[in-house]
């Protein structure tokens, strides 16, 4: 398959705006020009792109939305702050491929009419910071961001705001509020931020891998590219995987390859000839999958019928040598870490799940604690105020569900038999 | 109106309402913690989930809006198990120290877990116990008991528009605070401690005073300015120990300011007056009534009878209750026989009915304090109404943060500059000028209203006087930009509804009668009805003491005298123009200018009567004290600013032998032989009935122009080369604020404030002694280095009657602006 968002990435020089155009960059933009931005909308409606940042909302809908909105300014937020445990799929893209984020956004822009953008850069990602800053000064000497867009009078210009390390300030809304300056807490919604965003105004805020594949979109036409990949979810995929394999990375696929595949034949299987024990397959935050469920395809729609989520596509994978007690416990101190403390649940939820699991893992695990988990990630459960607190009641479930045994395991034997393997 | 059904039962609300506000308006409890009516939606606690009809998750009542047709049920087994185990993972880390907690006995969290039953324990962890801060003089925080709802955080942000404390550090190891960790430095409303639902936030003054089980709370009216704030005041054992809002109750609709809330303790002062004193040799000696009151009657007699009735005068009070000012009028003019009374609302609300009379030919100007609420523009002149008048400020500021305009022309830097769209920084005292050029540009280009100002007589004259103002005129008084001034003038002009607002008081001296008429002029340009311009009676009933005939003009209702009697120019202002005067809660040489002449004139008396709730400056100079019970020791009525009365019920023993005031003046007048024909309040309260008018209705409505010119005050030259404009603080209204001990720990001296440019050329530090001197007089006073003021001029307040301001001060006797010019040198 022709690479599409990892285009030219071999290339040393690939951020630099020359090798971009040299590639082919800015094709889409030069088209974008000229069409209405109803016609964009339409194009990307038809390609059936969705949201690559984890919940895959069809992207052409969420435009529509802030499009008709008759309220002005709007503004367009990439959301760079790839926070998700496992995932660096953006990464690549900010760094070795810029001009075609800031392709997407500017497209995007035209279709929103929208004339300020910002991109919401992870704290954690420095360089990236220094190579969008350059590329975009670099995209308004061209004439393809700036007052006049090749010279068309349409005026969009990209602000890089950086984060300060919070996980949460990756959900929409405590994005908006960090960008106005104010404490990184989600917002209650309704209204959305497709109508009311950014200083109350209609706001789009979509993921870095999302907005790279639009100029390609608009390139090759809606109908052309979705053909690619899973019929409800077309397009390509970025898959990072990381863990026990021989080829961590990220790889460009079509959406809908089977993790088996992934694992097996881009990663280059298990590391030391182990065999495979779980894979968490879209970041920390999604369900744990036992081994025997690698078969499934990797979209939005069949992850969900396996009991998991695409997610950001972050493939964990995990050698039969890993304590899954101790993995569970690890997510949690990160979440824990990363509860903005906003409602009770999640903040108390986090907390409780977390000293719970560091019994269980130091052997100091009481009789009925498993259920004790069950129950407090069940109270969390569509009660928190935003995902992160599903999410992490998520994760102690599915872990729990395949793998019950061994956490009775560590509270009857009062320590973790995986400390001797290692 | 939305149409919904909450647990089978059909409500409805308004469009925009919350779940959780439609249930609580429909009286259907759903328990919550971080909801407050004032705050947007937070949905932080996820105690008001409720079960929707339709929907697979439960939602939180307060964050998801009420639609059509919606079907809720708040209190299913489902959702109560959801409530139990939120308060169970509140609980996991809450020290429940409850025996030492004085929020214990009105806690949510006891009242919560009360309802839904104890919550098994099954987990066993450390309890947080971090100790609390005490470092500030009135809000103690603890944040072991914080539950974290962030209404304190969100209210002091959101409503009271300061934002002193913050959420700090994220997740669990949140804690509410003070930017970086300091000690609570703020504007000491304490609204956060009301909004609290547990006990971590408390006031410091209640601390292991009083159990709430055993605080019996009645309501009355604050006593300092014109709002008229409900208070709840929890009594134990005779005495007032705390005052705090109640949700929705009184015209504060639950709001209080500091003074509301901490102020009421000067009452309790150690300078109380306990019984009646008489000056014999220059000292003051404790006295009978008996002996006070025949002391008074026979030198008033003797005064009367050799000088005539009209050498008495009298200074009625704010403070005082509507019943009160009725019988000290009446015992002036059916007792004494002298129209020869007036009080402090000649420098302020005398004013601006004089000028509401003058251009609209109505009396009784009444704000309404919801006014601001949805006007387009609201234009604030050289006032700070977040400080005189701290709840109707709350409401502009609501109103601009719901999508107002709001403009104010200010020279000092104040919460309202702060939250303005706009503020045209003009310099000091030229609201004159700066209204009269925004009429001019008006006239030049036509943008007045024709239909109201075409049927005006006086169009082309009017005109005429706006000539010299022109826009470069203007700009050079005013150093407001050309271009700001017109951009003003079109937004005034364009707003479909509008508010232009000022304050003024004997506590400010930048505005005058010329200002107020200014704005008239623009109401009628801008062809606003009269009701646009709202400007507050300055103290607690000051309005109810003009309508009860406390001023020489006119007696109660408006009623005309035939003689107009002096007024408190003529009063203080002109030695031996009396032999007598007579003051009820008035502290003149505190509150008005010019100090040194008005102790020449109290000097100049045979006969000086202070009656008051504690021995004030002016006290000293009295023959006579009689010592009056303070407001929360009587019962009567407050006015209010917006013309609404309202009960005080007594609540407290009499301090000493002190009397209601008009006890005190019922028993003077029987020593002297008459009858005041009143037994009790109600009989007041009957006569001032029987004599009320409909105020509003009894005079036709005109307009007229009154031309005004501006006169700027005293002038700064080489030796007096610093204007000093006076400006109330929040802590204080009038001076017995001065006297609460609570309020003490905030602010208890004047700060002079003077910018850093000023500071560095007279050599003065922060917080260093200055002597300010003016043409009458000097003080010393503490400096404040604040670049909240402009250069060349400084900012005093006027209440502490240790600081002497009014030693520097001087007055018109016309209601001009008179601010001060001094030198400054440091002490």
């Amino acid at each position: 398959m022709e690479t599409v968002l990892l285009k030219n990435i071999d290339n040393p020089k690939s951020a630099d705006i020359d090798e971009y155009l040299k590639a082919g960059g800015y094709r889409g933009l030069s088209k974008a020009v000229t069409l209405e931005p109803a016609d964009i909308i339409e194009e990307v409606s038809k390609s059936g792109l969705k949201g690559r940042g984890g919940a895959g909302f069809p992207t052409a809908m969420k435009w529509r939305f802030a499009a008709t909105d008759p309220k002005f300014p709007k503004y367009l937020i990439c959301n760079a702050d790839e926070g998700e445990p496992g995932t660096f799929k953006d990464r690549p893209i900010l760094e070795k491929n810029p001009h075609l984020l800031l392709e997407g956004m500017a497209i995007s822009a035209i279709a929103l009419g929208s004339e300020q953008g910002y991109i919401y850069l992870r704290g954690e990602y420095p360089d990236a910071r220094d190579i969008l800053e350059a590329s975009i000064r670099q995209a308004n000497d061209r004439g393809y961001l700036g007052d006049d867009i090749l010279g068309k009078g349409l005026t969009f210009n990209i602000h890089v705001h950086q984060g300060a390390g919070a996980y949460i300030c990756g959900e929409e809304t405590a994005l908006i509020e960090s960008i106005e300056g104010k404490r990184g807490q989600p917002r209650s919604k309704p209204p959305f931020p497709v109508n009311q965003g950014a200083w109350e105004m209609p706001t789009i805020v979509n993921n870095v891998e999302t907005l790279a594949n639009i100029p390609y979109i608009i390139e090759i036409g809606g109908d052309a590219y979705s053909g690619i990949g899973s019929e409800d979810c077309p397009g390509p995929k970025l898959f990072c995987v990381s863990g026990s394999v021989n080829r961590p990375g990220v790889y460009e696929l079509p959406m809908g390859t089977s993790l088996r595949e992934i694992i097996h034949d881009h990663a280059g299987g298990i590391k030391n000839g182990r065999t495979l024990k779980a894979v968490i397959p879209g970041g920390l935050s999604t369900p744990v999958l036992p081994a025997e469920s690698i078969d499934c395809r990797m979209d939005f729609i069949s992850m969900q019928g396996v009991g998991s989520m695409l997610g950001s596509g972050a493939v964990i994978v995990m050698d039969d040598s890993i304590c899954m007690v101790s993995v569970t416990y690890r997510a949690m101190k990160f979440f824990e870490h990363e509860s903005c403390g906003k409602c009770v649940p999640c903040r108390e939820g986090t907390d409780w799940l977390r000293k719970v699991l560091e019994r269980v893992e130091n052997g100091k695990g009481r009789e009925g604690d498993v259920d004790l988990l069950l129950y407090i990630s069940g109270t969390m459960t569509g009660r928190t105020f935003c995902p992160l607190g599903d999410g992490a009641a998520g994760v102690v479930q599915a872990m729990i569900k395949h793998f019950r045994t061994e956490f009775e395991e560590h509270i009857s034997e009062k320590k973790c038999t995986y400390k001797s393997i290692n | 109106m939305v149409q919904l059904t909450i647990n089978g039962k059909k409500v409805s609300t308004k469009k925009g309402n919350t779940i959780l506000e439609a249930a609580l308006d429909n009286n259907i409890k759903i328990p919550h913690l971080c909801h407050d009516k004032r705050l947007m939606p937070y949905g932080g606690c996820r105690l008001c989930i409720v079960e929707i009809e339709g929907r697979k998750k439960p939602e939180a009542s307060c964050a998801t809006f009420a639609t059509d047709g919606l079907s809720v049920w708040t209190d299913t087994p489902k959702v109560i198990k959801i409530r139990q185990t939120v308060l169970e993972l509140i609980l996991v880390h809450h020290p429940l120290d409850c025996p030492v907690c004085d929020k214990a006995g009105e806690c949510d969290i006891q009242d919560l877990v009360y309802q839904y039953g104890s919550p098994r324990t099954r987990f066993v962890a450390e309890k947080n116990h971090a100790l609390p801060d005490t470092r500030g003089p009135l809000v103690e925080l603890t944040s072991s008991r914080c539950v974290l709802c962030g209404k304190c955080v969100r209210l002091c942000a959101e409503h009271q528009g300061k934002g002193a404390l913050g959420l700090i550090g994220r997740g669990f190891p949140t804690v509410v605070q003070p930017a970086f960790g300091e000690a609570l430095e703020c504007d000491f409303c304490g609204q956060c401690i009301d909004v609290c639902p547990t006990g971590a936030l408390m006031n410091k003054s209640l601390k292991f005073k009083a159990r709430p089980w055993f605080l019996e709370e009645k309501d009355s009216i604050c006593s300092f300015c014109g709002c008229g704030c409900t208070l709840t005041l929890g009594l134990t054992d005779g005495k007032i120990q705390r005052s705090r809002g109640m949700q929705d109750r009184g015209v504060n609709r639950g709001n209080l300011c500091g003074r509301g809330r901490f102020g009421f303790d000067y009452i309790y002062s150690e300078n109380r007056l306990r019984s009646p004193m008489i000056n014999k040799g220059g000292e003051l000696v404790t006295v009978t009534w008996d002996e006070a009151l025949n002391y008074i009657s026979d030198r008033m007699k003797s005064i009367i009878n050799a000088h005539g009735p009209s050498s008495i005068g009298a200074i009625g009070s704010p403070r005082c209750t509507n019943e009160e000012n009725y019988c000290f009028q009446k015992f002036m003019r059916n007792v004494v026989g002298s129209n020869n009374i007036d009080s402090s609302a000649s420098f302020g609300y005398g004013l601006v009915e004089k000028a509401w009379h003058m251009a609209f030919g109505l009396s009784g100007h009444r704000i309404d304090l919801k006014y601001p609420t949805g006007k387009e523009v609201i234009l604030a002149i050289e006032s700070d109404l977040t400080v005189t008048h701290p709840v109707f400020g709350l409401n502009i500021l609501q109103a601009q943060r719901e999508g107002s305009e709001l403009i104010v022309a200010d020279s000092r830097e104040t919460k309202l500059t702060r939250h303005s769209t706009r503020w045209a920084r003009i310099k000091q005292g030229t609201g004159v000028v700066f209204l009269n050029g925004i009429m001019r540009i008006m006239m030049d280009r036509g943008l007045i209203d024709n239909q109201i100002v075409l049927h005006m007589k006086d169009v082309s004259a009017f005109e005429e006087t706006l000539k010299e103002y022109t826009p470069s005129k203007v700009s050079e008084i005013t150093g407001l930009s050309r271009d700001e001034l017109v951009t003003i003038t079109e937004t005034l002009v364009h707003a479909k509804t509008r508010m232009l607002t000022l304050s003024i008081g004997v506590s400010e001296n930048s505005k005058g009668l010329d200002t107020v008429l200014a704005a008239t002029n623009l109401i009628h340009l801008l062809g606003e009805s009269p009701d646009a311009l709202q400007i507050p009676a300055e103290y607690a009933n000051t309005f109810g003491l003009y309508q009860m005939g406390v001023r020489p003009d006119a007696g109660p209702a408006y009623q005309w005298t035939g003689v107009e009697g002096k007024n408190i120019f003529e009063m203080l202002y002109e030695p031996y123009s009396l032999k007598a005067l007579y003051i009820m809660g008035a502290d003149p040489l505190v509150n008005f200018p010019d100090k040194s002449e008005i102790i020449t004139t109290l000097k100049s008396l045979y006969l000086l009567i202070v009656q008051d709730i504690a021995l004030t400056e002016t006290a000293k100079f009295a023959h006579v004290i009689l010592p009056a019970s303070s407001w929360a020791e009587k019962e009567g009525t407050y006015t209010n600013a917006e013309g609404v009365s309202q009960m005080l019920p007594r609540l407290i023993e009499p301090a000493g032998q002190s009397l209601p005031d008009w006890k005190i003046l019922k028993n003077l007048a029987r020593t002297m032989g008459e009858d005041m024909a009143v037994h009790d309040t109600t009989d007041i309260v009957r006569e001032i009935d029987s004599l009320r008018v409909k105020y509003y209705d009894s005079f036709p409505m005109t307009r007229i122009f009154n031309p005004v010119h501006y006169v700027p005050g005293e002038e700064p030259d080489t030796e007096y080369p610093v204007n000093m404009v006076l400006r109330d603080v929040l802590q204080h209204a009038g001076s017995m604020s001065t006297r609460s001990k609570t309020l003490n720990l905030i602010s208890s001296e004047a700060l002079l404030e003077i910018n850093r440019t000023d500071a560095d050329r007279f050599g003065i530090s922060h917080n260093g002694y200055v002597k300010v001197i003016s043409r009458r007089g000097t003080v010393y006073l503490k400096a404040a280095v604040s670049d909240s003021v402009p250069d060349g001029n400084v900012y005093v307040p006027t209440h502490f009657p240790h600081s002497a301001v009014s030693t520097l001060t001087h007055q018109s006797g016309k209601g001009r602006i008179t601010t001060e010019a001094v030198r400054i040198e440091t002490a």
